[in-house]
């Protein structure tokens, strides 16, 4: 099993903090990602306008006390169609001097950069949060299915329902971790899945 | 580093102060090709030392059949420019360098701004053929004293039209870098060449601004200053080189027969970086290049700018 250990393709994050030198600021997050908003509210608020836009996900709502917080500058969205539509016109308004902020599952922290890219963003521009969990988006190298949420070393992929050995290679394109069918040499030989990305 | 034999063609003067010298392969044939903001060092062969200084090309990377160049003659000239504006004549045969870009567009920008001063207009003459040609956003700011002093200016307004905004300071226009740089859309690349006041004056403000080092771009390729004399001993070939005065490090180890790499002579590439080994006194660090830090360590100088403080210097080459 893989540690740890240092390797190229794997993203590092930090937590959110505020950039003073700026025109505006604009804060992207999902699920869990709400609470490293109201982390960030606990610094020192920026002088420029601020836009936060809040996409909850079951069980991880933190809509109310986000309310209270941010107040008028939240918007919140039913679903990920909208907000991802909303972002592209907040980037497309945008001026430079604008900072970008994400804070959420590793799939979402990519799909925001994705974006911001197409608008001319460099990807060490967009300052990315993962909160809480460290559950993988798995690609299943075989039938391109991704898997989300996945805490387990070993998982089983969605699409072909393959066991899948969940690697340390991440691809920013695809905004996943390559999974690699585990039993192919040994058919039926699949070791414990062990939650290590919980 | 082999050098391009080229003959003069053609001189003009342009602007106050400002010779335009057009360059022709010596064997008649075509020039290599280069991009857009690249430049070439030319020797000056001027009595007993040889010059060399860097020049932006002028013409479109589109024609190769000669290179252009600008060359103001300064007033503190250690001799470079006043040997162009005084001895090469047409039909002067010279060598310049092959071309080198170290101040090229960003391909990734979705739109760019460039900022030129004086006579820093000279890198972005190639450039605009070159986003002409992809089509690519982009406008020129160009600011200048009073328009004596606007080289190129009638070439600049026919090719860019409505792309080129002047700022005669003789009229009183003033560039306004705060609200220039604060309308800009996401994704724009700013790019400034010229005084220095006006470089520092535009990095503060887009910093200012919340704009990423990544979108900003600058050309400063510095003088070397004259200092006082002192000996460079070089650890793996044995030589002891003097240095006057009024040289560099780097044109002193050249005049001594020490090849040593460069790319812009002016302290911004990073090119011509020596490990230090020993001196009595201080280093004298002059480039842009090295960080606070390693300046303050003392173990690297850039001989193309910077000096030492010293009877001696050991450096390890
Ligand atoms: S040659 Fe570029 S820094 Fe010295």
């Amino acid at each position: 099993m893989q540690h740890g250990y240092w390797i190229r393709s794997k993203p590092i994050y930090h937590s959110l903090a505020w950039q003073y030198k700026a025109q505006a600021h604009v804060l992207l997050a999902s699920g869990e990602g709400g609470r490293s908003v109201l982390r960030l509210y606990q610094q020192r608020l920026p002088d420029q306008p601020v836009t936060v836009l809040y996409l909850p996900a079951e069980n991880e709502d933190y809509s109310a006390p986000l309310v209270t917080v941010v107040g008028t500058s939240l918007q919140v969205f039913p679903d990920a169609r909208e907000l991802w539509q909303r972002f592209d016109q907040v980037l497309q308004q945008s001026r430079m001097g604008t900072r970008l902020y994400a804070a959420g599952t590793e799939s979402f922290l990519w799909q925001a950069t994705t974006l911001a890219v197409k608008h001319g963003v460099l990807n060490a521009d967009v300052m990315r949060e993962q909160p809480a969990s460290l559950a993988r988006p798995v690609y299943c190298v075989h039938c391109k299915t991704t898997t989300h949420g996945v805490t387990t070393n070993i998982a089983v992929c969605a699409g072909c329902q393959r066991h899948l050995f969940v690697r340390d290679h991440f691809s920013r394109r695809l905004g996943a971790y390559m999974g690699l069918m585990i039993d192919a040499e040994d058919p039926g030989n699949v070791p414990d899945a062990e939650e290590v990305y919980p | 580093m082999s050098a391009l034999n080229v003959i003069v063609s053609n001189i003009e003067l342009v602007a106050d102060g400002i010779r335009h010298f057009t360059f022709i392969a010596a064997d008649g044939g075509e020039l290599p090709g280069f991009s857009g903001g690249s430049h070439v060092v030319v020797s000056m062969p001027a009595g007993n030392r040889t010059y060399r200084n860097a020049y932006s090309l002028l013409s479109s990377p589109a024609d190769r059949s000669n290179y252009q160049i600008a060359v103001r003659l300064q007033e503190q000239s250690r001799g470079g420019s006043r040997f162009m504006h005084e001895q090469v004549k047409v039909g002067t045969r010279l060598d310049i360098s092959w071309p080198v870009n170290l101040f090229p567009i960003s391909r990734v920008g979705h739109q760019h701004i460039l900022v030129a001063g004086g006579i820093g207009i000279t890198p972005f003459m190639s450039q605009v053929h070159d986003l002409l040609r992809t089509g690519a956003g982009f406008e020129l700011h160009y600011a200048f004293r009073s328009p004596r002093h606007a080289g190129f200016i009638d070439q600049l307004k026919q090719l860019l039209g409505n792309k080129l905004v002047c700022h005669d300071q003789s009229q009183g226009q003033i560039l306004d870098l705060h609200a220039l740089l604060s309308r800009q859309p996401l994704g724009t690349h700013v790019y400034v060449c010229g005084p220095d006041g006006m470089v520092d004056a535009l990095i503060a403000t887009a910093h200012e601004l919340g704009w990423p080092d990544a979108h900003i771009h600058n050309e400063e390729f510095l003088a070397p200053p004259v200092g006082e004399p002192f000996t460079i001993r070089l650890r793996q070939s044995q030589k002891n080189v003097d240095v006057g005065a009024e040289v560099s490090m780097l044109e002193a180890m050249e005049a001594a027969g020490v090849d040593v790499p460069y790319l812009c002579r002016g302290g911004a590439c990073g090119r011509c970086e020596l490990e230090v080994l020993a001196t009595d006194g201080v280093i004298e660090h002059h480039d842009h290049y090295l960080s606070d830090a390693e300046k303050g360590a003392g173990k690297k100088i850039m001989p193309c700018v910077s000096r030492a403080k010293c009877s001696f210097i050991e450096l390890n080459l």
